[in-house]
């Protein structure tokens, strides 16, 4: 029983994923996709969630769409714009470096948005995680300092709202 | 390698490909591809494929690849995915002392990165759900059985590098329950191969080994449609048993290919007096 609730959310992407890739909403799409759902969603559902009560949470939903819209739309441009200052530069200002960024999350989940969303703005690229020490190893493409205080300016937006939506 | 080694090597491959260019494009192929005469092959292939005008001729099926992989040359692809079993077969008798499972997992943490395990959790399902669009879809778009096996079977490849071998056994992705899964995937394109033959004889009428669409003289058939979804008839029973049957011997492979040499070695040479 436990496993058919984990079951539930896999199960809604693998729908949404079988629906998008087929290309159409048709009676064969939805009648297969409902199959393959559940076929994968209960395959899927021991690997994948250990919380399944978190689904039904709609405020979590809420911070997940917030982010969504302020990532791409402010951190994501403000990080290229950034990049291509120092790429058409004619001095191409650059300090790289590697350095330690806390994090204080719990889930791996919200560990893993906050690495991805590093990674994924320009300027910063996560190398290694210590989970133990609860550190990331990002390179920066302009070390502005490796205290822990200057450090965390990369990733406080990321940790705001990945906290909200998995911890 | 010294620098004029490397001047010749570049300009040689650089003349190549322009003299390849050169003879092409004067004609060295025929000015017209392809030829003309391939050209009436393929034509009378988009002709019958889906047309609801000959359906005494036709596959009815949209997807022209497909079609001719599992109903105008059905008898090819058997002979074909039998050759892959055998070739799977083959592997687990070579390795058939050594053992997937078992062994004690190796203490501490094992795999890649907790960030990438993580990711990993979730692009598994999506993997697997791609596969069977590709699968389910072989008979209207691009795709088939063996194109969303051989996608499904990324989803164990990745858990098997990114977490480890004992991890996966533990989810019940053993060489002996995929050896399961890939046979009875081959018995079910056996079955489906036969289908119409078996229930047309029951009736007392005539029909064809690997029949899908009604043709003249055997007028039984796979219906092609259910409540206006096209289906394709035996196709896409083909195409669904095919995909369990590839993505499980790719399976088998990978878990084969992850045993450590050392152990493989060691059964191999069978002890002091082995050989």
């Amino acid at each position: 029983m436990s496993r058919a609730v984990r079951a539930v959310g896999p199960g809604l992407l693998a729908f949404v994923v079988y629906i998008v890739f087929s290309g159409s909403v048709n009676t064969y799409n939805i009648v297969t996709g409902v199959v393959v759902a559940a076929v994968v969603g209960f395959l899927t559902a021991n690997i994948t969630v250990s919380n399944p009560g978190k689904l039904g949470e709609v405020g979590r939903l809420g911070w997940l769409i917030a982010y969504a819209i302020r990532y791409f739309f402010i951190d994501e441009v403000r990080a290229h714009v950034d990049v291509m200052r120092r790429i058409v530069h004619p001095r191409m200002p650059i300090n790289p470096g590697i350095v330690r960024v806390p994090y204080a999350v719990s889930s791996d989940y919200a560990m893993t948005t906050i690495a991805n969303s590093i990674t994924n703005t320009p300027g910063t690229v996560v190398v290694d995680v210590d989970t133990e020490r609860k550190v990331f190893y990002v390179h920066w493409i302009d070390v502005k300092g490796v205290e822990p205080e200057v450090t965390r300016g990369i990733s406080r937006v990321f940790e705001f709202f990945a906290s909200r939506i998995f911890d | 390698m010294g620098r004029w080694q490397k001047v010749v090597i570049t300009a040689s491959m650089v003349a190549f490909v322009a003299l390849l260019a050169l003879a092409l494009s004067a004609g060295g192929l025929g000015f017209t591809l392809p030829a003309g005469r391939v050209r009436d092959v393929a034509r009378w292939y988009l002709f019958t494929t889906f047309n609801p005008d000959l359906e005494l001729f036709s596959a009815m099926a949209p997807e022209g690849v497909t079609s001719i992989v599992w109903d105008y040359r059905g008898l090819d692809t058997l002979f074909e995915t039998a050759v892959f079993f055998l070739a799977i077969i083959g592997s687990v008798a070579i390795m058939r002392d050594i053992k997937t499972g078992g062994g004690s997992k190796p203490k501490g943490s094992t795999g890649l990165s907790p960030i990438v395990k993580t990711v990993t959790r979730i692009t598994v399902g999506i993997i697997l759900a791609v596969a069977a669009s590709i699968a389910l879809h072989g008979h209207l778009t691009p795709g088939g059985g063996f194109q969303g096996g051989a996608t499904a079977a990324v989803a164990p490849l990745l858990i098997l590098v990114i977490f480890s071998r004992y991890y996966i056994e533990r989810l019940g992705v053993s060489k002996n329950a995929m050896l399961a899964i890939r046979s009875l995937g081959l018995v079910g394109i056996a079955v489906t191969a036969f289908i119409v033959l078996a229930v047309t004889s029951l009736q007392g009428g005539v029909a064809y080994v690997f029949q899908n669409q009604p043709k003249p003289y055997a007028p039984a058939g796979m219906p092609y449609e259910v409540g206006g979804s096209l289906t394709g008839g035996t196709l896409l029973l083909f195409n669904i048993f095919e995909m369990f049957a590839v993505s499980a011997g790719f399976t088998i492979i990978f878990l084969l290919l992850a045993i450590p040499e050392s152990e493989v070695l060691g059964v191999l040479r069978g002890g002091e007096d082995g050989h």
